[in-house]
């Protein structure tokens, strides 16, 4: 350490001055490896239908923009779908495991269990049951987005410290006094953070359930791109789906800022 | 004059001692086929200050356990005003300080400071619970803290908040588990002069347990000094300094002589080759 003095200096310019040095590296680093595909592709004039440059993907994207966008607003009304469906879903399993002795020894292994199912392999099942519509790709986000939401939220109802619960017992506490005054807001930071991995997963959920049965959205322009060889949209639409779980992934971000504003955040510094 | 007639202990004359508060007789704990308390006896007298102190693993936080009706103990009776401690703590006659302030970090001052009180008496309004937790968090020097969330007040400042949230459920008891232990020495000190002073403002009973031994005679007026292997009771001492007490005190030659008497006690206590 210095033997500086610390400088009061004004907040706001500090922060955007470190925000710029965390993100700076990373954007150079991206507009470098831009620059270099496509001088790779150009130079060794490699074949568009291997690998598409990033001029070519831009005009693909330009040029198909409407079916693109069409096909985005698709998946996204999936991914929004199911991965409210896992939340409410992997909330309530955790909340009844937690609540009810009894029957929570008797779902907890089982979903265990079920964790381990390799969930893309249900995907043709799904569709076999509910048809090529929104209801398969639900389904399939839900099974894959759940079990992180019911794990964490499962993580902090049962890291409550064990003094706190003999403050609660010693006024006479019910159980369910316990769980939604302590153990629901309790758990919150750590719901959160699993809420986060939902949001990608279900991303993945909805693509995959796209592959398996679609007539519409971002999986399926990929795969039928991919069929006529028209690598570009297959990038195009790549880029979309990436665009979607980032947005998705700071949409949930934000969402855990606005209801845990007192949880620790986490720096990149 | 006729002050000599009063007793100089701090405006608490000998004529308002009533009977024991709290009665433990010969209580033991067997935890994990462990004797943690071997046939504890223990009288608390009303409005009294009193210190268990002891080595680590000596079962003087059993012992409060036991008090709060959190352990039940193996044998023995406790009575704390004629009540089991579970029947007591549900008539909120005991109120528990922990080491760990414990408070919720979603809630600001005001609202943990009431936590409790709400628990326990769930029919009072959110208003009643507000008024009542600013009042204790008046009485504990915190009333312009009330809006502040547990992460924007100091170690000291979080436990006062737990002081005032055991004071809200006004009990009869206030059970003390190393409550100042994990504060630095200056904030310690200032911590347990403010419990001196909301003592004799509000009459409670106090149990503390501390292993602090210039802290167990600064504030107390019995001191029980526990042994470890089991855990049991080998000596009592009355600190006859009178009241209110400041820092001051610990440098009374009385003082001084109590702390060597104290020390005395726990290491006679303290079993050889045990020096954990």
């Amino acid at each position: 350490m210095s033997d500086q003095p610390m400088t009061a200096e004004p907040r706001s310019a500090s922060a955007f001055a470190a925000a710029t040095s965390s993100w700076l590296p990373a954007v150079i680093l991206l507009l470098a490896t831009i620059v270099a595909w496509e001088a790779v592709v150009r130079i060794f004039a490699i074949s568009s239908f291997i690998i598409p440059a990033p001029s070519e993907i831009a005009q693909s994207l330009v040029a198909q923009w409407g079916t693109l966008m069409q096909a985005t607003l698709v998946t996204a009304a999936e991914i929004l779908l199911g991965f409210v469906v896992s939340v409410v879903v992997g909330v309530a399993i955790a909340l009844v495991i937690v609540r009810f002795d009894w029957l929570g020894r008797a779902l907890y292994p089982l979903v265990v269990l079920f964790q381990n199912v390799p969930k893309v392999a249900l995907a043709p099942i799904f569709i076999l049951w509910f048809g090529y519509g929104l209801a398969p790709k639900i389904g399939l986000i839900l099974v894959i987005a759940f079990f992180p939401v019911t794990l964490s939220m499962l993580a902090g109802m049962q890291s409550v410290d064990r003094s706190l619960l003999s403050l609660m017992d010693s006024v006479g506490a019910s159980r369910t006094q316990i769980l939604f005054r302590i153990r629901v807001p309790h758990s919150l930071p750590n719901l959160m953070a699993g809420t986060k991995i939902a949001a990608t997963l279900s991303v993945i959920g909805a693509i995959v359930g796209e592959f398996a049965g679609a007539s519409d959205g971002l999986g399926y322009v990929i795969q039928f791109a991919s069929t006529q060889l028209d690598t570009a949209l297959v990038f195009a639409a790549l880029l979309l789906v990436s665009v979607l779980g980032i947005a998705f992934y700071y949409a949930a971000e934000i969402l855990e800022r606005i209801v845990v504003p007192w949880a620790p955040k986490f720096s990149h510094a | 004059m006729r002050i000599d007639t009063i007793r100089a202990d701090g405006g608490k004359p000998a004529h308002i001692r009533h009977d024991d508060l709290i009665s433990v007789k010969g209580v033991s704990v067997v935890y994990a086929r462990q004797l943690v308390l071997q046939n504890i006896d223990l009288s608390v007298p009303k409005g009294s200050f009193v210190s268990l102190i002891g080595p680590s693993g000596c079962g003087k936080s059993t012992l409060l356990k036991v008090l709060a009706g959190l352990v039940e103990p193996t044998s023995g009776s406790v009575s704390i005003g004629g009540l089991s401690p579970v029947e007591a703590a549900r008539k909120r006659m005991i109120g528990v300080v922990f080491q760990d302030a414990n408070l919720l970090p979603w809630k600001n001052a005001v609202d943990n400071a009431s936590l409790l009180l709400g628990i326990a008496d769930r029919s009072l309004s959110r208003a009643e619970l507000r008024a009542r937790g600013q009042e204790m968090l008046e009485l504990v020097g915190l009333g312009d803290s009330a809006h502040k969330r547990p992460n924007e007040l100091s170690g000291g400042m979080r436990q006062r908040v737990a002081i005032a949230r055991a004071l809200a459920l006004d009990p009869a008891v206030l059970l003390m588990d190393e409550p100042f232990g994990a504060l630095d020495a200056i904030t310690r000190d200032s911590m347990g002069q403010s419990l001196l002073e909301i003592w004799q403002r509000t009459g409670k009973t106090i149990v503390l347990v501390t292993h602090s031994i210039d802290e167990a005679i600064h504030l107390s007026r019995h001191v029980h000094a526990l042994g470890i292997k089991p855990g049991r009771i080998t000596g009592s001492i009355d600190i006859g300094l009178p009241y209110p007490r400041d820092l001051a005190v610990t440098e009374d030659p009385e003082f001084v002589r109590l702390v060597v008497q104290l020390r005395t006690m726990l290491r006679a206590s303290h079993q050889p080759g045990d020096a954990s």
